[in-house]
């Protein structure tokens, strides 16, 4: 039954390693890969993954009353789905590390998408507005900041004459062929994983609507913004009886995992003290720049 | 109420989650620039956040929902930590090739 995906794994391995950047490109900055490998190799992943899903079709469709999820939100997954796919891929095979993090800005967007198919709504909008907005802001701002002069381009960069010319370790990867094949190696048998035959656990299903209302709920306010609306169906959704997304989740956090919660405080505190020590160390500025045999010693206390 | 969904399309949401971890644990490895690896691991995190979240819709409980919340703080917290590390990095030795700091290995 799985040998589809196997054969899938490995024919975007092999498309994976060939987008992958390499040497011996021409000095055109941007793309990624060396030209006609590289777009060979992006049709294959394509081929590979649309006949992916167009096999996995067979047994979905059969099952089109119990999807769980509508019609149209399976549609609007394979939409999401290809981008986030396309996007990482390219975050992984550009070779300006700016265009990298904005690709990364769209597999946030598009996996937050999927999120809200997920009925997941709270999360969609805290994973744009903490990613996309908090993250992604500050590996922007190290990107800037830590830009190469185009002079310095690392050894056997070339001439430094365009100032357009990518440094070295960004045009070359590491162990491209290893990588792919390590990598998809692990995306096979997670995919056999992710398609053996489950069912929900009913134990692990949470408390219902009515549950929480006359248990932990009990003194929520009767009067919400349901009489604000003259449409019924917005007004269902925002009646008392309907606890949405983001109460539920605030329930789950606040009752079931108030510790954990603690210790995710305790980790940022600690993360903003430790970056501000990382950060205020003295680096003298004009050490000879990679011939040094010795390491600079750290002026840690 | 949620209601459950049927084990192939979990499949697929787990599949594009599987995916994105594969694509991040192979730029991980083969990309040398130091802040692309660590957006990198970012992406490994989104591939776990949508399995989580799949599996919490799967299974009608909300602390798959929850754990996303403390993979953001964890997400958070390292990219604040990576980045002053980078930056420290590229300091030293005027470049983000990781390679250059490879006779810290072993």
């Amino acid at each position: 039954m799985a040998y589809g995906l196997y054969i899938a794994s490995f024919v975007g391995a092999i498309a994976m390693a060939m987008m992958l950047p390499r040497a011996r490109r021409s000095g055109r900055g941007g793309g990624g890969g060396n030209g006609s490998a590289a777009r060979f190799g992006m049709l294959l992943g394509a081929a590979s993954l649309g006949g992916v899903w167009l096999w996995l079709s067979e047994q979905l469709l059969p099952a089109a009353e119990s999807w769980g999820i509508s019609r149209p939100a399976m549609v609007y997954y394979y939409i999401f789905s290809a981008i986030a796919i396309v996007a990482a891929v390219r975050v992984i095979t550009h070779t300006k590390p700016v265009y990298s993090a904005l690709w990364f800005v769209m597999v946030i967007l598009a996996s937050a998408g999927m999120f809200l198919l997920l009925d997941a709504e709270f999360m969609a909008a805290a994973m744009v507005i903490i990613y996309g907005g908090a993250i992604l802001v500050t590996y922007v701002f190290v990107i800037m900041l830590a830009s190469e002069p185009g002079e310095a381009g690392g050894p056997g960069s070339g001439g430094g004459i365009g100032i357009e010319i990518a440094p070295e370790y960004e045009t070359v990867s590491r162990e491209p062929i290893g990588a792919c094949a390590a990598g998809f190696l692990l995306l096979a048998v997670l995919l056999s994983v992710a398609f053996s035959p489950i069912a929900p656990n009913p134990e692990a299903a949470g408390p219902t609507d009515a549950q929480l209302l006359t248990s932990v709920l009990t003194d929520r306010p009767a009067v919400r913004l349901s009489h604000i609306t003259d449409d019924p169906r917005l007004a269902e959704v925002m009646s008392v009886n309907n606890i949405d997304n983001s109460e539920r989740v605030g329930l789950d956090l606040f009752e079931s995992h108030p510790l954990g919660l603690e210790l995710a405080g305790v980790i940022l505190l600690v993360s903003l003290v430790g970056a501000v020590i990382i950060a205020r160390q003295q680096v003298p500025l004009n050490d000879p720049p990679t011939t040094s045999p010795t390491l600079p010693t750290s002026p840690e206390a | 109420m949620i209601e459950s969904m049927h084990a192939v399309t979990l499949g697929h949401f787990l599949m594009t989650g599987a995916i994105l971890f594969v694509l991040g644990l192979i730029g991980f490895v083969t990309r040398r620039n130091l802040i692309i690896m660590f957006l990198c691991t970012e992406m490994m995190f989104q591939g776990v956040a949508i399995t989580l979240i799949a599996f919490s819709k799967f299974h009608m409980n909300m602390s798959g929902q929850t754990f996303v919340i403390f993979l953001l703080t964890v997400a958070a917290a390292e990219s604040a930590m990576a980045l002053g590390l980078v930056v420290l990095l590229f300091r030293r030795k005027r470049s983000l090739d990781s390679q250059v700091w490879a006779q810290m290995a072993g």
